[in-house]
């Protein structure tokens, strides 16, 4: 660290030196003068009358006195002598020159306080963030910028959620609708599966850290605590630029292969102050739930499904909480109940909102500060999210050659989660949540404990032990919701600076360093009355407490060089030198068994010592890299551009540790042609072409290192040592490939605008993680670069608008973008199926072929049930029973020798697809694709009299199929679990016709992986819809504000979809090549109104 | 000038941005635990390395968690054999891949045929072995007698794995080099049995020169490490397998000799109640020669396997009740054979040998002096040594209190007849050690399969009854008594061939 401070101190030292190279000997003699209103020729007290050089740097300042008089020392002829003061027009500079005395007249700024006017109007400039000003018609590669006031009525708490379905080829995908739960964004789909799948965000050209540490692995911490990690308040943002195709964001190196989000944040403009406030509050629901059975309809079920399955329940096995039995009264009256669990968890939410700002300066400084707070109740009970963010942008002139820029920002978050019980079996960590837990829990059991006497005691009903099991596989779903604790706070400050020096109109130099301070802490405390356990259990009163602490230090110097500026040729070049150093450090401490429910904290004494646990971590990255680019212009309407990348991590061995990456992109404006000029209703017609080349670095620290550890245990009271790790010596960068080939066309003044894009992404060197190896290496398992995926598709948006009259505007926007992943060839180490037995309920068949796309799911085809014994036996491809020699009848029967189950009544039934009267894997069909055909949305808005607006946006899906997993968990009637009321119309006698098969505990196949519980995912679901007034401008003076806006917002109002699921929005999560979408039912996005308000003063 | 100043800026930039320092700023070295470059330095170094081998005997390292060794010797040893039969207590894949087995269904994918957890401690032996030199090289305090003995616990403990790993599947993949890089890793296939046996006892007799006879100072410290009297009697065993009986014989004398001489380091222990609970539960007695030692920070796998009775997985067979039966004149078994009593309980049929609580601590008997006394007496029948096998049988058996019922007087002229002897003499003695199948194999296999009609008797005592015709005459095919490779490594590594009885 010490190091980059003196580095980036060498630098500026070197800038300022330069400076100091100008300094002439003084040769002073005194300047006065007058200032006067030129109204009322009154003089104008306390007005700042400055001294510029001719870089227009301040050399000396002063303010006029009561007369109005000033006197100032001058040094040199050529420097000049500005007045300015708060509303009054600041003068031109006039040259001192041999003058003695130099008077002024003010004139009165109040009439003409609005926008500063646009001579003529330039083109629009794009700003990928790379300091390379390249206007939007020049650009050649594949990028779409969308403007923050297009989604600033959202009540979102994070920009993400606003985003979605607003820009073509990004997919967002809520996790959950819980508060602070992160949301998943995707551009052009997976391209690593190496961990983070996530696009780099980059804030005013720096590059901003949302990824969670590696190698990280507390018990305590888990995707979802780092999930806010975006926590930019969106009333701070001006755009957002996503760069798509690798030329666009070869700029961002290893870390942007996943795509980059440029955001840019609000700067201050010349001006008065003008001082905004917003106000958001918002009410939101849950959607209904899918409906599940009461409590006796519960009991009924359990108890078929129990004798369905041959069992006959001892005294001991937990009967008496079925029996309804007033003789035993505690039991009665605890487990008679007709609980919702879910109605119970679930309740209204509500959010606040407040953001205030300031804004303005003046030539010199600029500046532009805001101070934003949201809280957020969740819809289910015990969840709560509340965060300050404030951020300070300064922008001084120091002259016209040196430009300075200061950003602060700082965020408090405070985050309340469902505590979750963790169930870590030899493979895989299962989150056995409350929504989960509510879903499944016994509907018969009561939440409040009752008395013998039936008096409710108001303590939650927690026994240790129910039919359902024990704590973490079920338990009080309410009492964890509401006394377990899991809490993040976290802090986070970004301080920025900017030094930009022109060193000649050709030439510009800037330096940003960026340091970002982090710090989060996690709490959470499992009391005994959430999971009900003796006293003496580990998992009663557990504590734990842990602390991640972040320091990061980014840099970043620009040299851009107008090389040539002839009349039909330009080019600029860019010279990026950029640097990373990121650490982190955590520890964290955990107890069980402390000595009351109110001693929450692990270094309270508890009971145990041995239960408890410490651990610690420390990880340090670096990176650096050099990027040359070069942007060609030859005619104003070809254009070329070319960079190349050199990448350096400290991820990777001595041997890899750097990778050169190639880009180019051309573009052709075929509207400027000579040939199209005359089609004056074409206002732009550009084709583009790219080609990139970008690297990935793996997702852990240190893989390079064989590194020791000691046993957690000793031998004959010595410590023995053994290594760890394979080092991980030919680890190489994972390297993307991009083609893109896109179209621009705008006409009718700009009223339509058109983008279409064509890419296909290749990722070789794929990172394979945990790849099994022979064991006798004395290792499972090695990470290797292995395998090539692919990325193609394409994308399309198209913006109009059709009406534009006096009264009435209308815009229109729709986006459609296409994906597909491909595997295209992977190591042999890889298995091609996945390990799923067929004949196991609930699982489903993937199979890894090079060259298709995956995510489809393989199963048995569902044929309803089996209404009576006769339709069990088995039949010919002509539909006729097949005889046994001796004229018996041969019966349906499943697997073969090992499992030899025959079909009974009642029973699921899958169709034989081979006609053998043995279902088997042999059939086994196609029954899905995971994979979307068409994503994205539209948006439409009506403005009537630039003061009405009503505005919609929609997000669809199209052509995906989904697995059902509530589906199969909520009808299979295998457990002790609830239901849902389709069981209602179970198979239960000889005869009935129906599509749900018996009850049956704990055995049968009535849950195989079929094409039941597959279903099309397609939807179309209001996004949002709002209507906003904004005051008349002469109503609002008459109010003495510059401007007032009400307006409000609803959001998820409906969704159009046959999916019967909860939500057919569920992300797809790829992390290996049999990943596959299942809906497994996590809180799903609210319906929300938000009223809101923004005045201008 | 200002091209010049251009350029110079720039270059100053260039420079300051770490040009040439880039490498060195790359170069990141983990903030905390030690790396490889780091280690192997110093004589402690290298000693900690040979105790990461013996921990890694007793259980996994740290963020691994399989099997741990014993528990697979024991099950390789045990689970096709006639004296354990599984419970219904689990129903998890591990319960019914164990009774796959007991019922000769068994299958490359079945789990307990994973060999991971011996080939992981291999590894660790041959990084010490490879890594010792360097530790030589650099700490002048590391003696050369320190240094041999430290490489021989290293290559015994890796040719007892090997042992196992010989007799269990036949031919297997003979790593002798240590895998700590990517590199390292490369397709290797199979060696056959006899080249592995060739370099186990090449190894063992480079260890058998290193190592010490005593570490001195406690009971303890000697037994749970490698002395010569464990190396010796680890060829010894090697020996018998391979058929080479005089071989066999003198390795067996020079610790008959060694135990003659040192009575107070290694004797049997008369019989007494007290004997179990010195032999297995508290372990490290003088008739220990090798065993896997287990502490308070860590309790030997056998409690929830078979102990705790409502997980344990396998209960003793019926045989055990046969092998010690009662004398008939004893009525109210007043001298029962010392044996039966504490191995395991005759009512539930729980194996409480390894361990007689829910958590055990006792440790894992690897070779104890009657294992010298039964090999020797076996190698002995093959040499034309019969009278004097059947004096050390009936020594053991006197000491052990062996009950009448239970003795047979084989032909001293028969080798046969006193190795079968010796076989259900060691089903008495070694009961529950991981050592029944191996014997049964020895037995079976000696004379190119002369008595394969062994297994026919095996087969009815253990095999479902649907299944016992088609193990009877998978039994035939000798190829089917060695474990097939996990299917995992045959996908991992093009040149590993499966074993050929699981190929067809």
């Amino acid at each position: 660290m010490k190091k980059y401070i003196y580095r980036v101190f060498c630098v500026l030292s070197v800038l300022l030196a330069h400076q100091v190279m100008y300094g002439q000997a003084p040769a002073s003699r005194t300047l006065t003068g007058k200032v006067i209103d030129k109204k009322d020729k009154q003089p104008v007290i306390g007005a700042t009358v400055i001294i510029l050089d001719k870089d227009g740097r301040t050399v000396k300042g002063t303010s006029t006195n009561i007369n109005g008089n000033y006197s100032l020392p001058v040094t040199n002829p050529a420097h000049r002598v500005s007045v300015s003061i708060i509303g009054y027009k600041s003068t031109e500079p006039v040259t001192v020159e041999t003058k003695h005395v130099i008077n002024f007249q003010l004139e009165h700024s109040s009439e003409d306080l609005t926008e500063v006017s646009i001579k003529s109007a330039p083109r629009k400039m794009a700003d990928d963030g790379s300091g390379l000003k390249v206007s939007e018609r020049d650009r050649t590669t594949s990028s779409f910028k969308l403007e923050a006031r297009q989604v600033e009525d959202m009540m979102a708490t994070s920009i993400d959620q606003a985003l979605q379905g607003r820009m073509p080829g990004v997919d967002i995908t809520a996790v959950s609708g819980d508060p602070g739960a992160p949301m998943q964004i995707k551009i052009r789909g997976t391209s690593t599966l190496n961990g983070n799948q996530n696009p780099l965000i980059v804030v005013d050209g720096m590059p901003y850290e949302t990824e969670i540490p590696s190698d990280f692995n507390f018990s305590t911490a888990d995707e979802n605590g780092y999930g806010a990690l975006l926590n930019i308040a969106p009333a701070d943002i001006q755009d957002i630029t996503v760069l798509k195709d690798a030329a666009a964001t070869a700029i961002y190196g290893s870390r942007a292969a996943n795509g980059v989000l440029v955001i840019n944040t609000k700067r201050g403009v010349i001006g008065k102050p003008r001082l905004t406030y917003g106000f958001k509050g918002a009410v939101s629901r849950q959607p209904a739930p899918i409906p599940t059975l009461n409590g006796d309809q519960y009991s009924t079920l359990i108890l078929e499904e129990w004798y369905n399955a041959g069992r006959q329940f001892a005294a001991s096995e937990n009967i008496k909480q079925f029996q309804y039995d007033r003789n035993d009264p505690l039991n009665y009256y605890n487990f008679s109940r007709n609980t919702n669990w879910i109605d119970a968890l679930t309740q209204i939410g509500y959010i606040q909102d407040h953001s205030f700002g300031i804004n303005g300066g003046g030539e010199k400084a600029r500046y532009q500060a805001s101070v934003n707070y949201i809280n957020q109740e969740g819809t289910t009970k015990g969840t709560n999210y509340s965060r300050i963010t404030s951020r300070v942008n300064l922008d001084y002139a120091v002259s016209s050659k040196i430009n300075f820029r200061a950003d602060f920002s700082y965020t408090h978050d405070n985050n309340d989660q469902l505590y979750n019980p963790t169930i870590t079996t030899k493979n895989e960590t299962t989150v056995n949540g409350v929504r989960n837990v509510a879903y499944i829990k016994m509907p018969n059991q009561s939440i409040y404990e009752y008395d013998e006497y039936g008096n409710l005691s108001g303590n939650f009903f927690s026994p240790a032990v129910t039919a359902q099991g024990t704590y973490r596989g079920t338990y009080n779903p309410l009492a964890l919701a509401t006394t377990g604790i899991s809490n993040r706070q976290a802090e986070r400050i970004i301080p920025k600076f900017q030094l930009r020096y022109n060193v000649s109109p050709a030439v510009i130099i800037t330096g940003d360093l960026q340091f970002d301070i982090s710090n989060s802490k996690i709490k959470s405390f499992l009391p005994q009355i959430a999971s009900g356990l003796a006293f003496t259990d580990p998992l009663v009163n557990v504590a734990t407490d842990s602390d991640v602490d972040g320091f990061g230090v980014t840099t970043k110097t620009n040299v851009i060089y107008n090389a040539l500026r002839k009349q039909n040729h330009f080019l600029t070049t860019l010279l990026s030198l950029q640097s990373y150093d990121g650490r982190t450090t955590g520890q964290g401490l955990s107890s069980t068994n402390s000595g009351s429910p109110f001693l929450q904290d692990p270094t309270d004494p508890a009971r145990t010592a041995t239960e408890g646990s410490a651990a610690a971590n420390a990880q340090q990255t670096r990176t650096v890299a050099a990027v040359g680019q070069a942007n060609y212009k030859f005619m104003d309407r070809y254009l070329l551009s070319g960079s190349a990348r050199l990448d350096g991590s400290s991820r990777f061995g001595p041997g890899n540790r750097f990778g050169i990456f190639p880009g180019i992109s051309a573009a052709w404006i075929i509207s400027d042609e000579p040939l199209l000029k005359k089609f004056k209703k074409l206002d732009q017609l550009k084709l583009r072409l790219s080609y990139g080349t970008i690297g990935n670095a793996p997702r852990n620290n240190y893989t390079f290192y064989n590194t020791y550890q000691s046993y957690g245990f000793s031998y004959l009271d010595q410590t023995g040592v053994v290594p760890g790790n394979v080092e991980l010596t030919n680890l190489r960068w994972e390297k993307k490939t991009s083609y893109n080939a896109g179209i621009d066309i705008s006409m009718f003044n700009n009223k339509i605008t058109a983008t279409a894009d064509i890419y296909k992404d290749r990722v070789t060197q794929l990172f394979y993680n945990d790849l099994q190896i022979a064991t006798y290496n004395g290792y499972s398992s090695v990470d290797l670069n292995s395998g090539t995926l692919d990325n193609q598709g394409w994308e399309f948006n198209l913006a109009a608008t059709p009406l534009n009259s006096r009264n009435l505007r209308i815009d229109m926007s729709l986006n459609v973008a296409y994906n597909e992943n491909v595997i295209r060839e992977v190591s042999r180490l890889v298995p091609r199926e996945n390990g799923n037995k067929v004949t196991d309920n609930g699982t489903f068949k993937t199979y890894l072929q090079e060259n298709t796309p995956f995510g489809a799911f393989y199963g048995f085809r569902y044929k309803g049930v089996y209404p009576d014994r006769e339709s069990t036996i088995a039949t010919d491809k002509n539909g006729q029973q097949i005889m046994s020699p001796n004229g018996t009848p041969i019966y349906m029967k499943i697997g073969g020798a090992a499992l030899d189950y025959q079909f009974q009544p009642g029973d699921s039934k899958y169709e034989d697809i081979n006609n053998d009267g043995l279902i088997d894997y042999k059939d086994v069909v196609y029954l899905g694709n995971g994979n979307p055909k068409f994503t994205g949305g539209f948006y439409a808005s009506f403005t009537w009299k630039n003061n009405l607006k009503i505005g919609a946006n929609f997000a669809f899906r199209q052509g995906n199929d989904l697995i059902n997993g509530t589906k199969i968990s909520s009808t299979s009637m295998y457990n002790f679990n609830n239901q849902s009321t389709a069981v209602l119309r179970r198979w239960r006698k000889e005869g009935d016709e129906t599509d749900i098969p018996r009850a049956l505990f704990g055995t049968g196949y009535n849950f195989l992986g079929s094409d039941k519980y597959i279903e099309d995912g397609s939807f179309l679901r209001l996004r949002s819809v709002t209507a906003s007034y904004t005051l008349p401008q002469k109503t609002a003076g008459r109010l003495g504000l510059n401007s007032l806006r009400l307006y409000v917002t609803a959001e998820g109002l409906f969704t159009l979809t046959r999916y019967t699921g909860q939500d057919p929005e569920v992300g797809i999560n790829i992390k290996n090549a049999y990943s596959v979408v299942v809906d497994n039912s996590n809180t799903p996005p609210t319906k929300t109104v938000t009223l809101g308000l923004t005045v201008l003063f | 000038m200002k091209i010049n100043n251009i350029f110079i800026t720039s270059l100053t930039l260039l420079c300051l941005s770490g040009g040439t320092s880039c490498k060195k700023y790359l170069d990141l070295k983990p903030l905390d635990g030690i790396v490889q470059q780091e280690f192997w330095k110093t004589r402690e170094d290298l000693t900690a390395a040979v105790f990461g081998c013996y921990s890694s005997l007793v259980g996994s390292p740290p963020d691994v968690t399989d099997r741990p060794v014993p528990l697979s010797i024991f099950l390789w040893g045990e689970n096709r054999a006639d004296m354990v039969v599984p419970t219904d207590a689990s129903t998890t894949q591990e319960q019914r891949d164990i009774k796959d087995i007991v019922n000769v269904n068994i299958i490359p994918t079945n789990t307990l045929v994973t060999w991971s957890n011996l080939y992981r401690t291999i590894n660790y032996c041959n990084n010490v072995v490879d890594r010792a030199p360097d530790v030589k090289a650099n700490d002048p305090t590391l003696t050369d007698t320190q240094y041999k003995a430290l490489v021989g616990e290293a290559l015994a403990i890796r040719s007892l794995l090997y042992f196992y790993l010989i007799r269990t599947f036949r031919d297997v993949p003979l790593k002798l080099t240590g895998v700590s890089k990517d590199s390292d890793i490369i397709d290797i296939g199979k060696t056959s049995q006899q080249q592995v046996l060739d370099r186990i006892i090449s190894d063992l007799k480079i260890a058998q020169e290193g190592v010490p006879e005593t570490y001195g100072t406690t009971a303890k410290g000697n037994k749970g490490r490698i002395t010569k009297m464990a190396v010796t009697t680890l060829l010894a065993d090697v020996y018998l397998w391979a058929e080479n009986y005089s071989a066999s014989v003198t390795e067996c004398n020079k610790v008959l000799a060694y135990a003659a001489a040192h009575p107070a380091e290694l004797a049997l222990i008369p019989a007494s109640s007290s004997w179990y609970t010195t032999v297995f539960e508290t372990g490290s007695s003088t008739e220990t020669i090798f065993e896997l030692a287990y502490n308070l920070s860590n309790a030997n796998p056998f409690g929830a396997f078979l102990v705790n009775g409502s997980t344990r997985r396998l209960i003793a067979s019926p045989y055990l009740l046969e092998i010690f039966e009662q004398d008939p004149n004893d009525i109210n078994n007043d001298r029962p054979d010392i044996r039966a009593e504490s191995y395991f309980n005759t009512g539930s049929m729980n194996i409480l040998k390894l361990g007689n609580q829910n958590t055990s601590y006792s440790n894992f008997q690897v070779y104890r002096i009657s294992d010298i006394m039964l090999i020797k007496a076996e190698a002995l029948a093959f040499t034309g040594g019969g009278t004097e096998a059947l004096k050390i049988i009936s020594d053991l058996r006197l000491a052990r209190r062996a009950v009448i019922t239970t003795q047979m007087d084989p032909d001293p002229s028969s080798a046969d007849g006193v190795a079968e002897y010796v076989l259900v003499e060691r089903a008495r003695e070694f009961a529950f050690e991981g050592k029944r199948w191996f014997d049964l194999l020895r037995y079976a296999k000696r004379n190119n399969y002369a008595n394969i009609s062994l297994f026919n008797d095996l087969v009815s005592k253990t095999v479902l009854a649907s299944a016992q015709q088609s193990a009877i005459a998978k039994y035939q095919d000798k190829d089917s008594h060695y474990l097939p490779i996990n299917q995992a490594d045959i996908f991992a590594d093009l040149k590993l061939i499966q074993n050929p009885f699981y190929n067809r």
